[in-house]
């Protein structure tokens, strides 16, 4: 006990375990929960992807699926929908945390108005837009009563790229209240010095959000706009929701169209196993280029500050 | 002086201050109207899905007029015609004269509830007043009932839901956070691999998980269990957990953690008396990611379960990608959405915290 003070071997030695071990001994049970819940099935489906119905080896899922003309309108329709859908959401979003980060009466009612759809799950979120996306449902029973449209509109016809940017709407809807949060978040633990360094330094209000909060703000935007991609990405629920299997193709949606519309033909689950690794591919690499483009682009920003 | 300065920015009709003021009033209204029409249609009858331009807000009572039809040439001929309100004018419905008949007309399209001998009873003064306007109170709940009814295990789903959250909060936020913590306090060999890893599994489809996890949990003869979906709804969020707390874990300070080991405690006191109460917004946030994700799967449990399934899955089932009784699908959707609202807004404060700790490093 002499060595009272230097309490760092005192951690460690109380029970004796090294320090080597130690972080080892923590991880273990995640990893061998990994291990035997997400690579087996990994390995088990990637087999599963490259055999036919009697078990032999074939890379005949994966050609089907290159072959079918769904699968390229799918990538497309996914990548236009994660590009569209989070620029959107990460604008609007920073605006409205930028408001609602002011001072003013109803500030607190506001937030908690936006944050009520975060909790609408996604079935019912469906559910609402379908009910005013009819041609009865409630959009057009709005737009008859304000007289702004004297004809139905018939949304749920909706294809191509009007179809994206109305699943972006939908989308937006019940994605921003989570992605205005971090933001605000970030904004409300900011150091106000910062902010009154610049007014001292005669910097604009509009500068000061530019140079000041955006670039702080940065580190928790990029990884909480990764996770945001990696769900745009799979995202299917609404689509097969609101406009019904193999109106508008996407990545994951194929899958469960595989899975849940043609489940009798044993080549269509193989299919959705070779869709699985095909999806999982895309979105690894999609997010590794995001990450390494995104790491570059703050060392290079810091770098001019120098 | 603070005060004044608090609300002078709305005092001030400044051009930009109009805009705010515009542009808030928009996100408002596109927030509350669509969730306005939602309960309506959640408490509509059949009739009243049926109609166009929908109202706004729910009715509970429907009223009809019913007009006494007599044929001259035979006494025993009686007949009523039954036309129903809809917006300011009354829209006919049916005629009959069979007790039956109005009743099941009567709960199957207005969602009144009442025995057809009573209905007859009430339209006898037609006889005599001629044309009646009747009002009669809706069932509210009869979308509500007409779901768990039409549902197979409705009830059941629900206490499912509950229990598989709850299972997906324990595995997740007690691996997850022993993992964080080694992350952010160990310097090992391959932490940076690990980070990585936790990663990558976030990347896999869940989708693609369930399939072939469906042979693992025959051979383990967990198919169709509630244990089974958990452990799938687990694999993302023990990845959340421990990237969420192991952010924590690196803002708190060690010495703090040293000092209360130099007044004796264990490692374990220390932890659950130090670190645990500090580390709290960040496990109360992963289980509200984990939370939401065992609560608003579908794909997962179509795929895993046969009997057991979840509410998300009742309801998704309720509607499918069609149409019709879609005020029942509705209804189940709003006891869908009751306790995740409940539950966000309890952990609301904590994300708040979360993200902010994590904005500062």
């Amino acid at each position: 006990m002499e060595k009272v003070f230097d309490s760092k071997p005192l951690l460690k030695k109380r029970k004796g375990v090294s320090k080597k071990v130690m972080p080892w001994l923590l991880l273990a049970p995640s990893i061998v929960f990994y291990l035997l819940f997400w690579l087996f099935p990994v390995i088990a489906g990637t087999y599963e992807s490259f055999t036919d119905a009697e078990g032999h080896f074939t890379f005949m899922n994966y050609v089907y699926i290159f072959r079918d003309a769904e699968f390229g309108t799918a990538i497309l329709n996914t990548a236009l929908f994660v590009v569209i859908s989070v620029l959107v959401q990460y604008v609007l979003a920073m605006i409205l945390a930028l408001i609602l980060n002011m001072k003013f009466k109803f500030n607190k009612l506001l937030l908690f108005i936006v944050m009520i759809p975060m909790a609408i799950t996604p079935t019912a979120v469906a559910i609402i837009w379908k009910t005013g996306l009819r041609e009865t449902g409630w959009i057009n029973s709005i737009l008859t009563a304000m007289s702004i449209s004297q004809d139905t509109i018939a949304w749920l016809e909706a294809d191509g790229l009007s179809a994206i940017l109305m699943l972006v709407s939908i989308d937006t809807w019940t994605v921003l209240p989570s992605t205005v949060i971090i933001i605000l978040a970030g904004l409300q633990n900011l150091n106000n010095e910062f902010k009154e360094a610049g007014a001292i330094f005669g910097a604009s209000k509009w500068q000061i959000t530019k140079d000041i909060v955006i670039p702080i703000l940065k580190p928790s935007i990029i990884t909480s706009l990764l996770l945001r991609m990696i769900a745009a990405a799979q995202m299917w629920v609404l689509v097969v929701m609101v406009l019904g299997y193999n109106a508008l193709p996407f990545m994951v949606e194929r899958i469960a169209y595989y899975v849940e519309f043609v489940p009798n033909a044993p080549n269509a689950e193989k299919m959705a196993y070779a869709m699985s690794i095909i999806v999982a591919i895309i979105v690894f690499i999609t997010s590794v280029i995001y990450y390494k483009v995104a790491k570059r682009n703050s060392v290079m920003e810091a770098n001019d500050a120098e | 002086m603070q005060n004044k300065k608090k609300y002078a920015f709305l005092k001030k009709l400044t051009p930009l201050n109009v805009l705010i003021v515009l542009f808030m009033a928009m996100v408002v209204l596109s927030i509350i109207v669509p969730l306005l029409y939602f309960v309506t249609v959640a408490f509509s009858s059949v009739n009243e899905i049926s109609q166009f331009p929908m109202k706004m807000f729910p009715s509970f009572n429907v009223e009809v007029q019913v007009t006494y039809i007599s044929d001259p040439e035979d006494p025993n001929f009686t007949k009523y015609r039954v036309q129903v309100k809809e917006g300011d004018s009354f829209e006919p419905a049916f005629t009959s004269r069979n007790s039956l008949e109005i009743e099941e007309y009567f709960e199957r399209y207005l969602s009144v509830r009442k025995s057809g001998d009573e209905f007859l009873e009430d339209f006898e003064v037609t006889k005599t007043q001629g044309t009646t306007v009747f009002k009669y109170a809706k069932d509210p709940w009869y979308n509500f009932k007409a779901f768990f009814n039409l549902t197979v295990n409705g009830v059941q789903s629900l206490v499912n839901s509950i229990l598989v959250s709850l299972m997906t909060i324990l595995i997740s936020v007690s691996l997850g956070s022993c993992a964080g913590y080694a992350i952010a306090r160990y310097k090992f060999k391959g932490r940076e691999k690990v980070n990585m890893m936790l990663l990558i599994v976030r990347m896999f489809p869940i989708v693609a998980i369930s399939l072939p996890m469906a042979i693992l949990l025959i051979r383990f003869n967990l198919f169709d269990s509630l244990i089974g979906l958990a452990i799938i709804y687990s694999i993302p969020n023990i990845a959340l957990t421990s990237w969420i707390t192991s952010g924590i874990f690196s803002g708190i300070n060690p010495e703090l953690e040293e000092a209360s080991c130099v007044f004796g405690a264990s490692k374990v006191q220390t932890f659950f008396k130090i670190t645990l109460p500090m580390t709290f917004p960040a496990i109360a946030a992963s289980s509200m990611y984990a939370f939401s994700t065992a609560w608003n799967d579908t794909i997962t449990a179509l795929i895993l379960t046969n009997r057991n399934s979840t509410l998300a899955l009742a309801v998704y089932k309720a509607i499918g990608s069609g149409t019709s009784d879609i005020q029942f699908a509705a209804a189940g959707s709003i006891i869908l959405i009751l306790p995740a609202l409940v539950f966000t807004f309890i952990m609301r404060k904590y994300i708040n915290q979360m993200w902010g700790a994590s904005a500062i490093k």
